[in-house]
């Protein structure tokens, strides 16, 4: 125990003011961070980061029970005070949001009928995994928060965390049982989002402030979108799902759009990982035979429409292109294309050399 | 056993930072506890805190906050550096002059956390947060260097 404190003069350096140790350390923790500028990825340091998420995590785990509790049994001081106002904010929206489940019910009818017909099959949900919020850095320029699923329960590096607004963050370190999350204000935080009406691509950085910005790729065309329009992930990269909700455009600054996120981290504590596997490419070398020659040029016809056709008019592209006996097969296959607009270019030339035969007997698995 | 106490009250005041603990909704951070105790027992008991526990309380912070490690050890050893070359003028001084030396104390740090981060980021960061929560470390800093100052002299010192 001497070595973490003792009250006589002994241990390293006899006199009491002896900064031998003190220098050694300043200098060892100044070639860390060098190195770690460097090379932050090792796997020394990942694997570091690891044990010690996961040995902390029972301990955090057993503290932020309490802390939890007694937060929802006091509440928020603020809330005393404006009750009356609350309550009537909080009719309001439970009345819109009434209508609005009444319409996804309608829609869901809608898809199941479809789905009857066998003639369009809906992507598979991704499975999500639910955590707890135990541990957050409170410091200013790291914002992430411990959570307490692991690589035990199926967590991967780069999976998106969600909770009951929207987008959280996505997952950077992995332990056995707990994991970390980078919060979208981070200013490492990197997001592959769209805008919804405006349909422009972008990346969301994190600027250390509660609003991200969205940085757009260089493009010949103007940008143009409109503060109220929402924010989703784009499922560029194959990682995340597209469609999170992530936030809405409240205003444009020097040609970057700023995001007001969904997300309010101050109440974030159950969450979600978004446990999404990019649909797996079936070989295009399948098939083949004569039919396939015939069938090319479609191919790279039915390529160029995918890339610029936004998502959801994809069902119907193949559609025009193939021939009848390729019609349900076509569209099938156009349900992957759905959640990777970006890969719809290798699926396409497999559509039209696979036969009939495999038709029946493969299954979307994705 | 009783000369662990302020290593152990640091790795304590690590743990509250990483716990979610949303004081006023999430609008105030959490103080900085550990930059406390290291200029408190860098003045008054070096001996206390030896610069293999600042470094372990540090690296633990780097762990659980996620950061590039080496930050926080290299910012609480420097304070350290910084506050026992001052040592002669703190002991005894009355307690408004010492938390006048904590907060020159707690801008040095911010200046090279701000520095190292920008560095690493490639962008100059905004400010604005990182002087609140020295803000709110200063705040309270009377009220836990009263804690252990009576900690110190009633539990530790008298063996």
């Amino acid at each position: 125990m001497e070595v973490l404190g003792h009250d006589r003069r002994q241990g390293f350096g006899r006199r009491a003011d002896s900064r031998i140790s003190l220098l050694t350390l300043i200098l060892v923790s100044i070639l860390l961070l060098l190195s770690s500028l460097y090379s932050a990825e090792a796997s020394v340091f990942r694997k570091a980061r690891e044990t010690v998420i996961d040995a902390a995590a029972p301990a955090l785990a057993v503290f932020a029970g309490p802390i939890a509790y007694l937060q929802n049994a006091v509440g928020e001081v603020r809330d005393y005070f404006n009750v009356l106002k609350q309550n009537q904010a909080l009719r309001e929206e439970n009345a819109e949001l009434r209508q609005w489940m009444n319409e996804a019910l309608a829609l869901r009818e809608t898809v199941a009928a479809y789905e009857a017909l066998q003639a369009y099959h809906a992507p598979p949900d991704a499975q999500p995994v639910n955590a707890v919020v135990i541990g957050e850095s409170n410091d200013v320029f790291s914002h992430s928060m411990l959570v307490n699923a692991g690589a035990a329960d199926g967590v991967k590096r780069g999976q998106a965390v969600v909770d009951a607004s929207g987008l959280v963050g996505r997952i950077v370190d992995v332990g056995k049982s707990a994991a970390r999350v980078l919060l979208l204000t981070d200013v490492q935080s990197r997001a592959p989002v769209y805008i919804e009406g405006a349909d422009i691509e972008g990346l969301l950085v994190g600027r250390t402030n509660d609003r991200p910005a969205i940085s757009f790729t260089e493009s010949s065309e103007p940008v143009v979108f409109r503060p109220g329009q929402r924010v989703l992930t784009s499922g560029a990269g194959g990682v995340l799902p597209r469609g999170l909700p992530v936030g809405v455009v409240v205003e444009d600054e020097d040609g970057e759009a700023i995001v007001d996120l969904y997300a309010n981290y101050a109440r974030t504590r159950l969450v979600r990982v978004v446990n999404y596997e990019f649909p797996p490419l079936e070989a295009a070398a399948e098939g083949g035979g004569a039919g396939e020659d015939a069938d090319e040029p479609q191919a790279s016809e039915q390529a160029a429409p995918d890339e610029t056709a936004p998502a959801a008019v994809e069902p119907t592209a193949p559609e025009e292109l193939v021939g009848a006996d390729d019609e349900p097969q076509a569209i099938e296959e156009a349900a992957p294309d759905e959640t990777a607009p970006a890969v719809a270019e290798p699926a396409a030339p497999e559509e039209p050399g696979d036969t009939d035969d495999e038709l029946s007997s493969e299954p979307i698995d994705d | 056993m009783k000369a662990a106490t302020p290593t152990l009250l640091g790795l304590i005041g690590v743990f509250l930072l990483a716990l979610p603990i949303r004081i006023a909704g999430g609008h105030v951070p959490t103080p900085l506890l550990p930059l406390v105790m290291v200029f408190f027992w860098s003045i008054y008991g070096p001996n206390y805190l030896p610069a293999a526990s600042v470094f372990a309380i540090g690296l633990l912070q780097d762990f659980l906050s996620g950061g590039p490690l080496g930050l926080w050890p290299g910012v609480y050893l420097v304070t350290q550096y910084l506050v026992l070359s001052q040592r002669s003028y703190f002991l005894g001084r009355e307690q408004r002059v010492v938390v006048m030396g904590f907060a020159f104390a707690a801008a040095g740090a911010a200046l090279i956390l701000w520095l190292v981060m920008s560095l690493m980021s490639g962008a100059l960061l905004p400010v604005w947060g990182l002087a609140f929560q020295m803000a709110m470390t200063i705040v309270t800093y009377p009220i836990f260097s009263a804690a252990f100052r009576r900690l110190h002299r009633r539990v530790i010192v008298e063996a």
